[in-house]
Order: C-alpha cells, then structure tokens, then sequence
C-alpha cells in the first residue's frame, strides 16, 4: 500500500501548491495543480473544495456548484462543501441572477460568432456590471475593444482581469499585445497624443465618461463674438448657398422668357413668309391679267388691221389693202375670222401682186432698179415663181444693176435652180460667174 | 500578432445551472488510485 499512500502525499502535495498559488491569486495555477491533484485522488476533499472556491472565484459558478456537488457525494458528513452549496441555494435571487449572467455570457458569445460586436460589446459590459468576477468575460469584451482598435479600453478590462487571477495565461497574452499597440500609438504623432491630452475620461458605472480639460463657461465677450461668427455664417450661407439659388432661378426664368420671345418671332416670321407668298402670288396674277390685257389689245388692234384690209378691198384700193394684210397676225384671229382672212388674202394678194408686179417691171424697164427691187422683193417673198420666175430674174438684174452683188448672186442661184436649162437660166449662170470672179 | 477569429474559438459555452446536473453524472471521475486498484486486481487474476 506504499504506492497508494504515495499517490494519497503527491495529491495531498499538489493541494498544497493549489493552496499556495490561489493564496496569491494565481488562479488558474491553483486550479491547475487542483485538477492534477484530484486526477491522483478524486476524494481529495480540500482540494476539490478548493477548486470549486476557485472556480467560483472565477465567475464559473456552474463548476464550482459540480465539484461541491461532488465533493458532498464523496464525503457526506463533516464537508465545507455543504455550507458553500447551502450559501448560494439559499440566496434563489442570487442563483438566477448567476444564471442569468451565464446566459447572457452566451449570448454575448454567439453575438461575436455572428459578428454582430457592437451588441456583444453591450451585453459583455451588463454581465460585468452584475458578474464582475467572471474571467472570460474580461477577456472576451478586452478581445472585442481590441479588435475596434480601442486598446485603453482593452487594457482596463484585462487589468481587472490580472487582478482576479495574475497568472492567467490568456490574459497576459492579450496584455502583450495591448502594451505592443499602446507604445506604438504613444510613438506615432505628437497631434494625437496633444488631443488626447486634451481629453480627460473617466468612469461611470459601466461607461466611460470623456470630456474635454479647457472646457470654459462663456463670458459676455465670448457670447458677442459668437454672436457675431453667427451672424457671418449666416450671411456666407446667405452668399454661397441662398444668393446662387436666387440667381439661378433668374436666369432659368431669363431663358425661359427668351425661349418664349424666340417662338413669338418664329411665328411672326411665318406669317410674314406667308404673307410674302400671298404678295407674290397676287403680283403674277395682276402680271397675268395685264398681259391678258395686252393680249386683249393686241387681238383688238388686229381685228382692226383686218377691218381696215377689207374696208380699202372693198373699195378697190389694192394698194393699201395688201399694204395692210401684211400686218395681219392670222393666230390672233378667230376661227371665222381666219376663214375671211384667208379668202379676203387670196383675193387681195392675188390683186396686190398684180400690181405691184406691174408697177415693179415698168420700174425695171424705165431703169428705175431701186424702186424695182422694192417692188418685186413683196412680190418675191408673196410668189418666189411668179411669172415662171421673171420676178426673181428680175430682181436680181435689178440688185446688180444698183451694184448689190451679194442679192444679185443670191437670186440668180433661185433662178438657176427654179428653171434650169432656160434661156434666163444660162443667162442667169453667165452672170452668176461673172460676179464670182469680181475681187 | 492576436487572430481574433483564432481567440474568439477558444471562448466556449458556459454551463448554465440546468445543465449541471448532466455534467456532474456525466463526468469521468476515475482517479489514479482507481487505476493503481485495477492493476492490483488484474495482477491477482493473473496469478
């Protein structure tokens, strides 16, 4: 049983140091050296006392109510235990606000898993209001402070949480790290740490109260010249945010107004287009009705030159009746009207030219040849072959004998043509080579 | 440098009060003598 007794001293020695270390609040030491203790010898009974005393002292109420549970099982009568259960069965409103806080601690947890840290942050701050043993809670709201970049609020937590157990290792982790980023923040500007300074915080209950240090009362001075900066904002507002509106709007109302002056213009301009067209369409008409009126008179007059051809027919006068049927236009007569023009031109041409014929050819033989050419010219442009073509051979005897060689040429060639192989045919040939070979 | 995703999953649970019980049947509480005690009673089935 030596073996058995050795276990029973190296329990019993691990329950000292348990002892030792919970004496300096080495926590999680004891609990340690406790829960090797107990692994030698479960009915220890001091030391599995001990480890629920530390447990409790922990904020781990639930662990510490099973070892006492257990320790009770394992030694009914006589145990410390028993007084450490009745405490807090005793106290329900004690025990449920203990569960409480275990529940909340949970939901703190779960809030963190679901990354909603503003709400663990606030649950973790009332557990510790109501819980402020609780290790984990410490080092979880000082993890959560971390994250955010808030490491002074970390440091206090963790510092609560060093002076309920020194030796943590958890704790003392975060510390480190807490320590590393506040030296580096110290080191990173003096602006920073100017305003920090110029802050000064402090706490109430759960919160951190932060105010500035040069906090003044106002004076009367101090409240004319806020006074006075109040009313130049008000008048840059007035500037830069009111005046621009103000005039933006009258420009919009400017441009809405042009925009309704050009339409009203583009409108006039139409009608006055219109206007114009109706002007112009008027003038041709007017045009066209006086060159209807011309036309009229036109017509008129040569009914008048045929009124006055068969007035001097009618009495015989040949002369003047051919002298006026040239100035006869047949288009402008009606269809009547040209059915008598041509009955009274035949008769008095044929008359006409008689006698103008007669006339020309006495002309001719008296040697009259300008008075010839005048004479036989109206019978030739009448009759080009009248008489068999004398009149034509004629007038170009007459046209050389007064020395216009270009028309004698011109008449001899009609005569040549008209009635070649007569004799005033080779006359006519005879004469046309003569005036060819003149210079 | 701390992994807050890393520390966050070494936070577990707490037991709460209801729930004690379940533990308490439900933890192994064999010791060393418990252990040294079989050996000594294997060792004499053995002889």
């Amino acid at each position: 049983m030596d073996s058995y007794n050795k276990i029973i001293r190296l329990s019993n020695t691990l329950y000292n140091d348990g002892l030792r270390r919970a004496g300096v609040r080495d926590l999680s030491g004891a609990a340690e050296s406790l829960r090797k203790s107990l692994r030698l010898y479960k009915a220890n009974i001091p030391a599995r006392n001990l480890l629920g005393l530390v447990y409790f002292e922990m904020g781990e109420v639930v662990d510490a109510l099973s070892e006492w549970v257990i320790s009770r099982s394992l030694q009914p009568e006589d145990n410390p235990a028993e007084q450490y259960l009745e405490a807090i069965q005793s106290n329900r409103s004690r025990l449920s606000s203990v569960n409480q806080t275990i529940k909340k601690y949970n939901q703190a947890l779960l809030y963190c898993q679901q990354n909603s840290r503003d709400l663990a942050i606030i649950q973790l701050k009332k557990i510790l209001a109501s819980n402020p043993g609780l290790i984990k809670g410490h080092q979880l709201l000082a993890l959560l402070y971390m994250q955010e970049n808030k490491y002074e609020l970390a440091k206090r937590e963790l510092v609560a949480a060093a002076k309920i157990d020194n030796s943590n290792i958890t704790t003392l982790r975060y510390l480190q790290e807490v320590d590393q980023h506040l030296q580096k923040g110290a080191s990173s500007g003096k602006s920073s740490h100017r305003k920090k300074e110029n802050t000064a915080s402090y706490q109430s209950g759960n919160d951190v109260i932060i105010q500035p240090t040069n906090f003044k009362d106002t004076s009367p001075v101090m409240t004319i010249l806020n006074l006075v900066i109040g009313v130049v904002i008000g008048i840059l507002i007035t500037w830069f945010l009111i005046t621009p509106n103000v005039r933006q709007s009258a420009i919009s109302d400017a441009r809405k107004a042009e925009l309704e002056a050009n339409n009203e213009l583009t409108s006039r301009t139409q009608e006055i287009k219109g206007l114009e067209q109706e002007i112009e369409k008027l003038n041709k008409q007017i045009k066209q009705m006086e060159g209807k009126s011309d036309d009229s008179q036109k017509i008129i007059d040569n009914y008048e030159q045929l009124l006055a051809v068969y007035e001097a027919f009618s009495q015989q006068n040949i002369q003047a009746a051919g002298d006026s049927i040239g100035n006869v236009d047949q288009n402008l007569l009606g269809t009547q009207a040209k059915a008598m023009y041509n009955t009274l031109s035949a008769q008095v041409n044929e008359q006409y030219i008689a006698a103008v014929y007669q006339q020309a050819e006495q002309d001719y033989n008296s040697r009259k040849f300008q008075e010839a050419v005048t004479g036989l010219e109206k019978v030739v442009q009448v009759e080009e072959d009248y008489q068999d073509g004398y009149a034509v051979y004629y007038l170009a005897q007459s046209y050389r004998q007064i020395g216009d060689a270009e028309n004698a040429k011109k008449y001899y060639q009609r005569m040549v043509e008209l009635h070649p192989g007569t004799q005033r045919a080779r006359a006519s040939q005879r004469y046309l080579d003569e005036l060819n070979q003149q210079p | 440098m701390i992994d807050f995703e890393e520390e966050l999953k070494k936070f577990k649970p707490s037991l709460e009060v209801e729930e004690a019980e379940d533990a308490i049947y439900d933890r192994d509480l064999t010791d060393m003598t418990d252990i040294m005690q079989e050996i000594l009673r294997e060792a004499r089935q053995h002889r």
